[in-house]
């Protein structure tokens, strides 16, 4: 036996991918089995990347209407939903093609397949022809990712039922859509729909959209959903849907509802994904489940085989791209033989609604249940000149801060390109940055990225464009 | 069923031998203890026993080679069980990771994965700042020591730094494969602790045990011979420990570089104080405090010498004729190694007298049948033994050490006795205990011995270890005086050379008198000039007036 350690990984997403990269790149002996021609999984094929690349056509569609205010006036725009969807499907491939080069250029061995274990050491891979073979492995990372869940008693057997995948499909523009669901998933696609001219209704069960983010940022996103989206129900649960003439009767049940029974187009449902925890012969090996079906791991992602590791949505919440290819370098750094935990600081979330919204940290809704005592401070986008001259008002920058060490413990932005300005705020919390660092550190003007310096200020009761004088 | 014999544990941070000779070969049968090779160490040659029975299927080493503890170096076959632990208080249990290299032979092992106690490699952490190797300068723990989580176990010495190694597991360690000197690398393991805390539930499912072995193809593949090897190498590996939260609850602020450095080196990220604004953790705060906690574990030892300077080159010597280089022996290697530290440390100083033994020897040999009767021999060192110990009482800061990192004086309430030994293979100093309490004739019986065992090369560490004071008599060869090098931990050696008939000025004319030269050596760090020269006034009194001892000792 060589010094060479064999790695096999089961899932080419972008934990899966990240994870083969990487140890490839650490020379390790890589296989990576993955049933798509190139790797990308659910992100790349159906979810992260298409959904942005329909994003920015929703945003572009948004922007020459707003225009009018400015004296831009643009026709309502004419939509060719074939070429859009082949618009799409060409970023797919180029990122996946792309993907597939660097898996060659890495010479690693991508069996086109899935893969049962047949106990620690042994694989039997399924090819997508349907031949058997076994393989042995030293190591084995699993990241097989999750799928969306559907709730049976509302099944129908219908292409009008959608769940993500399929509304990613874009089939056609409903002029009526339903989204069950007011989670991440679902506010996103509806944007698309609603930009591309479908009249949007959102039903979630709970009281708020966005369970988990701090209402005070989902109350600006809201205001502007509520302008896109026919309506939002909340408190208020679908009881039974049935397919009548070319489109689902919806049952409703909640408060104050107007109408408890409507008829739409289309129906999708995001209310949850669930790990892909099946059909992977876990039963022939030690590894354990959690309550919800997550793989049990360690701080290294090890699961209960000692040489088995889990990553990404089949390891646990959240379920992001992002942390699953963080946790596929930490497995990888942890077969090398390195002591690499999986311990961050920060995981940032972002929605990609217009507005964005995105936090990372500590939330402020999490320190209330925690007790915790923190400083918050919020600095609106009205006081911001770059968002004065986008005309997006509809903003705001927060800071969560230890009041004893001004320690930054938490960010959130809602606003345009919320995505791209929380990265500064992991960077912030990872640092264990406090709110002087921010403060001292020069920020480009004029940008969105100086709302996070002046929310700093904010506890010093300095902010430039914000008259508030220190609280004490 | 194949059977192994391991080199066992051998005590006292011993992590290696030399095979001096195999006592059974290949299709011998072999009995539960009996010895199955010779085994040179440092100091002593020791046989290993068989902890099983069975027939010799091969032998893995030969005379000559250099082995670990650990090590797997008979096989053998055999229906025989192992021993039960209970016959033996203390056989260490090698649960080794199988060597990868030949895994061929090895069936898979039957035994629970993570059971009460697995076997743990604690191995060099990355140490940052793109350093890949570096030097053990001290190793820190022993075979057989239980060590916590975090202790340090290793010194080690880059190009930057020396950095203590904390131990990342906790146990009993049953291996040190490094010893200090030794050029390591990132990743290399250090030790093997047996530990406690190994978390692998023992859920055992048989099925996934089962099968393998049903899988007619796992057959035809040549053995199932790799798929333990990684498994059982890996527990090891998963045991990062999931360190326990800072008190506040608020995570430690200390940036990923720098927690993953703590990490890497055994060190909680979360019990640093950080000397930054708002407590923030640099890597200095984790090497700090790193360093205390090695602080804390240390106890006593003396503080390392200041830089030893490393010598010159040395020329081509077959210029200037023929050469002939051989290996150092282990106890050559060791002598040069105790002796220089010793050189280095002690300041010494040596103090020259002379005693009159005409009297004693006409005593010794007046009752040497009576030592002869008990098995011994009466000889000036076995006297010697007795009125030394007489004197470490009456001067006590004899029978001490010196402790400079704790800055004190370690006095000893025991007489052992150090007494230097002349054998084929070099220096020995075998050690007699309680020498205060046992009259000159058990002294005599117990110094023949101990001496015929340290010439058979048949003395374990054991006796030759705790010495308060040494003797070393240099009469038997002759000499006028010499100056013995202070045994350390000790801090005086007494150098006996050839007595001789001296004329003696005595009640006004000469006499002959048979004198017997001593040089005393001793640590001046402890010993002031004035206490040495009354040390060895009143050896020479008490060898003249044996009363002395009973009188004062």
């Amino acid at each position: 036996m060589s010094d060479t350690k064999r790695v096999v990984v089961i899932g080419g997403g972008p934990g899966g991918y990240a994870a083969a990269f990487m140890a490839a790149d650490l020379g390790m002996d890589v296989t990576l089995v993955d049933p798509a021609v190139n790797p990308g999984g659910v992100c790349l094929y159906r979810g992260c990347i298409p959904s942005k690349a329909l994003l920015h056509t929703a945003k572009l569609i948004n922007e020459s209407k707003e225009s009018s205010a400015w004296g831009i006036e643009f026709q309502p725009p004419k939509i060719d939903i074939d070429k859009l969807r082949t618009w799409k499907q060409s970023v797919v491939d180029k990122l996946t093609g792309g993907l597939g080069q660097l898996v060659k250029q890495r010479k690693i061995n991508h069996v086109q397949g899935r893969a049962v274990f047949v106990n620690n050491t042994t694989l039997e891979i399924t090819d997508n022809d349907g031949k058997k073979s076994k393989m042995d492995f030293e190591y084995a990372i699993l990241a097989t990712g999750s799928r969306p869940v559907s709730i049976p008693s509302l099944s129908l057997d219908t292409p009008r039922v959608m769940d993500s995948t399929g509304a990613l499909e874009l089939e056609d523009v409903p002029e009526k859509l339903l989204v069950i669901g007011g989670g991440y998933i679902g506010l996103e696609m509806g944007t698309v729909y609603a930009a591309l001219g479908s009249k949007v209704t959102v039903v979630e069960m709970t009281s708020g959209l966005l369970p988990g983010a701090d209402r005070d940022m989902v109350r600006i996103l809201q205001k502007g959903l509520d302008e896109k989206f026919e309506s939002i129900l909340l408190n208020t649960k679908v009881v039974e849907m049935k397919e009548v003439k070319n489109q689902i009767s919806v049952k409703f049940e909640g408060e104050k509802l107007e109408n408890p029974e409507q008829k739409f187009d289309r129906v999708l449902m995001t209310i949850g994904r669930r790990p892909n925890n099946e059909n992977l012969g876990l039963e022939n090996t030690k590894i354990q489940l959690d309550e919800r079906g997550f793989v049990k791991v360690d701080l290294q992602r090890r699961t209960d085989e000692p040489n088995i590791f889990a990553i990404g949505d089949i390891a646990g919440e959240p379920m992001l791209a992002h942390k699953a290819s963080h946790e596929g370098h930490v497995a990888v750094e942890a077969i090398a033989g390195h002591k690499a935990t999986f311990e961050p600081r920060a995981i940032p979330a972002v929605v990609f609604t217009d507005p964005e919204l995105a936090w990372a940290g500590l939330t402020e809704t999490q320190a209330k249940e925690q007790k915790r005592d923190v400083q918050v401070f919020r600095f609106p986008w009205a006081a911001s000149g770059r968002a004065l001259t986008m005309d997006r008002l509809d903003g705001m920058t927060k800071l969560i801060v230890d009041p004893e060490s001004e320690r930054v413990l938490g960010m959130g932005v809602v606003g345009a390109g919320a995505g791209e300005l929380i990265a500064e705020g992991v960077l912030a919390i990872e640092m264990a940055a406090n709110a002087t660092d921010l403060k001292l550190s020069i920020h480009p003007h004029p940008t969105l990225s100086e709302t996070v310096m002046e929310t700093a200020e904010m506890l010093f009761g300095t902010s430039t464009h914000v008259y508030r004088p220190k609280r004490k | 069923m194949s059977l192994e014999i391991k080199i066992p544990d051998l005590g006292d941070g011993i992590a290696s031998g030399t095979v001096a000779n195999f006592l059974v070969s290949v299709g011998d049968a072999v009995e539960v203890e009996q010895p199955v090779l010779e085994l040179e160490t440092d100091k002593a040659v020791v046989e290993v026993p068989s902890e099983i029975a069975g027939t010799v299927e091969s032998i893995l080493a030969k005379a000559g080679d250099e082995v670990k503890v650990g090590q797997v170096i008979i096989k053998l076959s055999g229906d025989a069980a192992p021993v039960e632990k209970e016959e033996k208080p203390d056989p260490p249990k090698k649960e080794k990771a199988p060597e990868p290299e030949k895994p061929a032979e090895k069936k898979i092992e039957a035994k629970p994965a993570g059971g009460p106690a697995s076997d743990v490699e604690i191995k060099v952490p990355d140490l940052g700042e793109g350093i890949t190797s570096g030097t053990i300068a001290n190793v820190l723990v022993a075979v057989g020591d239980e060590i916590e989580n975090e202790q340090p176990i290793v010194e080690l010495e880059t190009d930057k730094a020396v950095v203590e190694v904390p131990a990342d597991a906790s146990g009993k360690v049953t291996s040190v494969n490094v010893k200090a000197g030794d050029e390591v690398k990132i990743g290399q393991a250090l030790l093997v602790v047996s530990s406690t805390g190994a978390p692998a539930p023992a859920a055992a499912p048989a099925k996934a045990k089962a099968a393998p072995a049903s899988e007619s193809k796992a057959e035809t593949k040549a053995a199932p011979a790799p798929a333990p090897a990684p498994v059982e190498a890996k527990s090891a590996e998963s045991l990062t420990p999931e360190f326990s939260p800072s008190a506040s609850g608020v995570p430690a602020p200390a940036a990923p570089s720098v927690r993953r450095f703590a990490r890497e080196i055994g060190v909680n990220i979360n019990e640093v104080k950080g000397s930054g604004q708002g407590g923030r953790i640099s890597v200095e705060d984790v090497k700090a405090h790193s360093k205390a906690l090695h602080q804390k574990y240390r106890e006593g030892g003396v503080a390392a010498p200041s830089g030893t300077i490393a010598a010159p080159p040395l020329p081509d010597f077959s210029k200037w004729g023929e050469v002939d280089r051989q290996a150092m022996s282990k106890v050559r290697q060791k002598t040069a190694e105790h002796l220089s530290s010793a050189w280095a440390t002690i300041p010494h100083v040596t103090q020259f007298d002379k005693a009159d033994i005409t009297e004693l020897e006409a005593l010794r040999k007046q009752f040497g049948k009576k030592a002869e009767a008990a098995g011994g021999k009466l000889t000036m060192t076995a006297i010697l033994l007795k009125i030394c110990a007489s004197a470490l009482k009456v001067f006590p800061q004899f029978n001490a050490s010196v402790d400079m990192a704790n800055k004190q004086v370690v006095y000893k309430k025991y007489i052992n006795l150090g007494v230097a030994v002349d054998t084929d293979r070099g220096l020995l100093v075998p050690v007699i205990r309680d020498v205060d309490k046992k009259n000159i004739v058990d002294l005599s019986v117990e110094l023949t011995e101990i001496a015929v065992k340290a010439r058979d090369g048949k003395l374990s560490l054991d006796e030759m270890q705790g010495g308060n004071f040494t003797i070393s008599n240099l009469g038997g060869i002759g000499g006028t005086a010499f100056t013995p090098i202070v045994n350390a931990p000790e801090v005086a050696i007494l150098g006996v050379s050839r007595g001789s008939y001296e004329p003696v000025y005595k009640d006004g004319e000469f006499v002959p008198r048979l004198m017997l030269p001593l040089s005393l050596s001793y640590d001046h760090r402890l010993i002031d000039g004035a206490d040495g020269a009354r040390f060895i006034r009143w050896l020479a009194e008490a060898i003249e007036q044996p009363f002395k001892i009973v009188l004062e000792g």
